[in-house]
């Protein structure tokens, strides 16, 4: 086996990776900050050496300004993290939460019911949220920081395509990430790494469509330009530590709870044959939704496999996805490519 | 001094192991409580959930059912009146289906979701649910008692709990059928 599907051994991984994440972004900010603040201040005291300014900065003999705002940003991001992490994660989407009480259609109850089946298979305290999306891509994923704080989403084009075993294997899938707390560092990594891409977004806009002449908004124009498109490598730094084996322990999670892999295999062959035959349909749907950045990592399907990207994401290249032919085989099948 | 040492420091590791494994298995063994009264909550569920189910459904799909009878006996009566010439009998036949028809309207009416079909199909819903859950409320038992006993029987582990038998050592059986059971569930098929 090359992986172990100790899940106990993998919540101790992802707490520690949680928190290795958690004091990079800190990290990566004050590090801007004191960069920022050794700069300005080199122009104010031309003579001195930049080593005598940075000791200057850290025993506070320099009021280390900027260096302070970044850490106040940080604290501020990662307490917005904590506080709207569900709405975050769907941001950009459109979503109702689904309860026994207000579960309209049958097939609403019926997913309602899958989750709360699997939350007894896994032994989970706490039910989670279910949320559904109003998309007709098929895709799903988990999130939050911890079991009381949960939730699956789950878009309305899976639930009208599978059948209840499958949508049993997508969501015993999602309970597996759950359960292993994957969702922590996926939520973390993600959201910290989009979060300022977002507030920044909403600048980057509001100065393409103003233009504003005169100096000193230039300067700041130049700065949230130059932001906007060097922070994105920030992400690469955060999402390093996703590992590149969860998608597979959340499958065989899956075959754990269930004891059946047709199921999944099935499903995640729905999906990807999905994507492709309605291509140009979903790409045009992923791109029009905002933020789908966010939601990348914690998708069980990745988009960009069938040759979808959402706009203006650079970590293609760092995609932590594992292909269809590579997970079904984990499974246990064989995919034909012959179609 | 230092053979003090040495001995010190193995004491104090071999206590912290013995510490950490009785904290483990107990932390196991309560994990096997709570799933085995997870299947008594399920197992309550189901009779109640069902119960109510059933009579609900019997009610309505008897209304039906009925109903159905009726409209078609009094639709025979109609045509057979039609054949013979007996206009009078056809029409009250008649009559009376749309009656039928009127009542079971307006009781569609106040219950939109009255049909035998849909009916079914959350009748359905909900025993696959209620199956569902117990089955996994079995199935996450029996994975604990297999952790807690793999745990217990493994070597070092094993020895551990022969120093807190009273506390550590306990025989849970696992969640199966009979033999009795299992021969008759093997040799069943479906009868059509």
């Amino acid at each position: 086996m090359p992986f172990t599907t100790d899940w106990r051994q993998t919540i101790r991984t992802n707490n520690r990776k949680t928190f290795m994440v958690m004091a990079m972004f800190f990290l990566i900010y004050v590090g801007i900050g004191l960069l920022v603040d050794i700069y300005m201040n080199a122009e104010n005291y031309p003579t001195a050496p930049l080593s005598q300014i940075f000791f200057a900065l850290i025993t506070f003999k320099l009021f280390p300004l900027v260096t302070l705002i970044m850490v106040a940003v940080a604290g501020i991001s990662l307490w917005v993290t904590f506080t709207f992490h569900n709405r975050l994660m769907l941001l950009g989407t459109e979503y109702h939460e689904i309860t026994p009480e207000n579960a309209a259609t049958l097939q609403e109850k019926q997913l309602y019911n899958v989750v709360e089946e699997l939350k007894i298979a896994a032994g989970l305290q706490f039910m989670p949220k279910v949320y559904l999306i109003d998309a007709d891509y098929m895709n799903a994923f988990a999130s939050g920081y911890s079991e009381k704080s949960a939730m699956v989403a789950i878009t309305r084009g899976l639930i009208n395509k599978l059948n209840r075993s499958e949508l049993q294997a997508v969501m015993a899938h999602e309970m597996s990430h759950i359960r292993r707390m994957d969702i922590k560092l996926t939520l973390m990594a993600s959201v910290l790494a989009n979060l300022i891409l977002i507030v920044l977004d909403l600048f980057f806009y509001q100065i393409i469509f103003s233009r504003r002449n005169n100096n000193n908004a230039r300067g700041i124009a130049t700065i949230i330009i130059l932001l906007r498109y060097l922070l994105p490598i920030i992400n690469i730094l955060l999402l390093l530590y996703l590992s590149r084996t969860r998608e597979y322990m959340a499958d065989a999670g899956c075959v754990e709870l269930l004891r059946d892999n047709q199921a999944l295999a099935s499903a995640l062959l729905k999906i990807n044959n999905d994507h492709l035959s309605n291509h140009d349909q979903y790409s045009a749907q992923y791109q029009q939704t905002p933020h789908e950045n966010v939601r990348r990592e914690a998708y069980i399907f990745d988009p960009s496999q069938a040759g979808i990207t959402p706009s203006g994401s650079l970590s293609d290249l760092f995609s932590t996805h594992p292909n269809l032919k590579d997970r079904l085989k984990a499974l246990g099948f064989q995919y034909n490519d012959k179609t | 001094m230092s053979t003090t040492a040495i001995i010190l420091i193995v004491v104090l590791v071999l206590g912290g192991f013995i510490v950490l494994t009785y904290n483990r298995l107990i932390a196991l063994i309560e994990a096997i409580r709570n799933n085995q009264k997870q299947i008594d909550i399920q197992l309550d569920r189901r009779f109640k959930v069902f119960e109510s189910l059933i009579n609900v459904v019997k009610k309505y799909m008897d209304y039906e059912q009925t109903t159905l009878k009726d409209v078609v006996a009094l639709r025979n009566q109609a045509q057979t009146a039609k054949a013979n010439g007996d206009e009078a009998t056809r029409i009250a036949a008649e009559n009376k289906i749309s009656q039928i028809a009127s009542n079971l309207n307006l009781v569609f009416e106040q219950y939109p979701q009255l049909k035998a079909n849909e009916n079914c199909l959350q009748l359905q819903e909900e025993i696959v649910n209620t199956e569902n859950k117990l089955a996994y409320a079995k199935q996450s038992y029996n994975d604990s008692i297999e952790t807690y006993n793999a745990n217990k029987k493994s070597f070092f582990t094993s020895m551990i709990v022969g120093m807190f038998r009273s506390k550590l050592d306990f025989d849970f059986p696992y969640w199966q059928l009979t033999d009795t059971q299992v021969a008759e569930h093997e040799s069943y098929t479906v009868k059509l």
